[in-house]
């Protein structure tokens, strides 16, 4: 069994056990609906009642939160587990993987799939449609292409740099800390343009944690909004490759947190 | 009433214990805060003085909110709920005082711990850093600690009753959620509700949630002044009191059909 097939069976077995619930399944699935309903009900109104949020309409911003929120998934849906990884490094229950014969990495990811997560791709759908509509885009087929490559590049993001923080905790034991402080990051760059904010802020979100590649600089390019006359043009294009750098560094430091790993004994 | 003190005092230690969590805490607080007011001003930019409202007051309103988040999320529901499920509940049960004082009693160390931790830092963060301003006068400072206070107890309320129901139901996960979703909406914490268009405007103005952010953050502001503060502190009164008589009309029936897991 190759390691894909390990994984999608390992994901299989875990939708089987949540659907032994199914209410819990369904009323989660709404719950997160309706949290987004209200989050883009509440920037949708600042926005409306001012007219614009600097040069951005209501529908590019519902643009911005759907492109994040269609990257995200693709992390929630498959790769959401990572942030157990504290829990088994603390409880010295992470051994499990390590004793069986197959990629401990896969294993963990494998663990779940989270299946509520198909709320944020309706979301994610219906809004760029929404917005595509609205703001009487036409895309041609490279813009296509590139709607797509950032949507991926989106979940990886978010895997690299969620996997690169729970890999502290085989250093420190708690990457729980900065998970938090990185969410915080998250939630902005989700619903907000990253150019209203100061200079430092947008230095983080590009440089620290590059969260900003996930919705604000691929929806420079996919909404016509690159100002080629500015220095960082060049970053609007460049999701794809930031990506594939976080997954480099990541899957290295995975491999150096294994090495250093040695059970809590518990 | 020493009592009281003693199982607030006691949250208030066990939380202690959790330096890193608070220091990041903090941090969060402070993003915000930048954030928040960055907002503003690029919302200002577009529209100078909208609704009346300066934008000094403006910011003022959305920095403070977020130094205060922390204060009135002490979620007696969270416990409640976790208690019943593991069934450690009989434990609360056996404390020598009523229920419902307890869990107040929980909650407001928690709260008076955040104070301490995070909102008073908070705020003199903002007064430093993010242009929050003191109130004008001192009417203006004293009704909003008044105000405040208010809308924590209405906030434990709406949460106490959540958490009852949770001995209903065992898994009140998703309601929790969707119960937090719409506090944030109706409660001003973001957007303060004079921007809210049409029927929501109206719904926010029945709902008790504008007793929680809206209410102590115009106050202090200064965008209810006089009579109208006295009129926004009588309706969270009135919630207040509905939701006490509420909590206590639950417990009695709820009380007698309690089955513990057995731990």
């Amino acid at each position: 069994m190759n390691a894909f097939q390990l994984y999608f069976r390992l994901i299989q077995i875990s939708l089987l056990s949540r659907m032994q619930y199914r209410a819990d399944f369904i009323a989660g699935i709404l719950g997160l609906l309706f949290w987004n309903v209200i989050n883009i009900g509440l920037i949708g109104i600042l926005v409306t009642q001012f007219t614009s949020l600097k040069d951005w309409t209501l529908w590019e911003v519902v643009f911005l939160y759907s492109l994040w929120i269609l990257g995200y998934s693709v992390y929630g849906l498959f790769f959401s587990h990572t942030e157990a990884l504290e829990n088994y490094l603390i409880e010295g229950s992470f051994d499990q993987f390590l004793l069986r014969p197959a990629s401990p990495l896969i294993q963990l990811l494998g663990r779940e799939f989270q299946f509520n997560e198909i709320a944020n791709v309706l979301i994610g759908l219906t809004g760029i449609s929404l917005a595509y509509t609205r703001l009487d885009l036409h895309w041609d087929g490279w813009r296509w292409g590139f709607f797509i490559a950032a949507v991926v590049s989106g979940g990886m993001i978010v895997l690299a740099i969620n996997l690169l923080v729970a890999c502290t905790g085989f250093w420190t034991g708690r990457s729980r800390g900065t998970a938090f402080i990185v969410n915080q990051f998250y939630g902005l760059v989700h619903q907000y343009p990253v150019d209203i904010f100061g200079n430092a802020f947008r230095v983080i979100v590009t440089g620290l944690i590059p969260v900003a590649f996930m919705n604000y600089y691929p929806a420079l390019v996919l909404l016509d909004k690159v100002n080629y006359a500015s220095r960082g043009w060049v970053l609007s294009y460049m999701s794809p490759l930031v990506a594939l750098l976080l997954v480099g560094i990541v899957s290295v430091v995975w491999r150096l947190g294994l090495n250093r790993y040695s059970s809590s004994g518990s | 009433m020493k009592l009281f003190w003693s199982f607030a005092r006691q949250n208030f230690h066990a939380l202690a214990a959790y330096r890193f969590d608070f220091f990041l805490r903090a941090s969060s607080i402070v993003i915000l805060m930048y954030a928040i007011r960055w907002l503003w001003i690029a919302l200002y930019t577009q529209r100078p003085s909208a609704f009346g409202v300066s934008l000094q007051q403006m910011v003022t309103y959305g920095v403070l909110s977020m130094a205060i988040q922390n204060l009135f999320y002490t979620d007696p529901a969270y416990y409640m709920a976790r208690q019943m499920r593991t069934g450690a509940i009989d434990l609360d049960l056996l404390k020598p005082m009523d229920f419902h004082l307890h869990m107040l009693a929980r909650s407001a160390g928690e709260m008076l711990f955040r104070v301490c931790v995070l909102a008073l830092p908070g705020i003199l963060i903002g007064y430093l850093l993010f242009d929050l301003r003191l109130p004008a006068n001192w009417q203006a400072g004293f009704f909003f600690l008044v105000a405040f206070l208010l809308g924590y107890l209405v906030s434990f309320h709406l949460g106490f009753v959540l958490g009852l129901l949770s001995f209903v139901s065992i898994e009140i996960h998703s309601i929790d959620w969707a119960f937090h979703a719409t506090e944030r909406f109706f409660s001003g914490q973001f957007i303060p509700l004079w921007l809210l268009p049409g029927i929501l405007g109206s719904l926010a103005a029945i709902l008790p949630f504008r007793s929680i952010y809206a209410t102590p953050l115009s106050i202090y502001t200064g965008v209810l002044e006089g009579e109208a503060i006295a009129q926004a502190v009588g309706f969270q009164l009135i919630w207040l009191l509905t939701l006490f008589l509420l909590s206590h009309w639950l417990w009695a029936r709820i009380q007698v059909r309690i089955i513990s897991q057995g731990g």
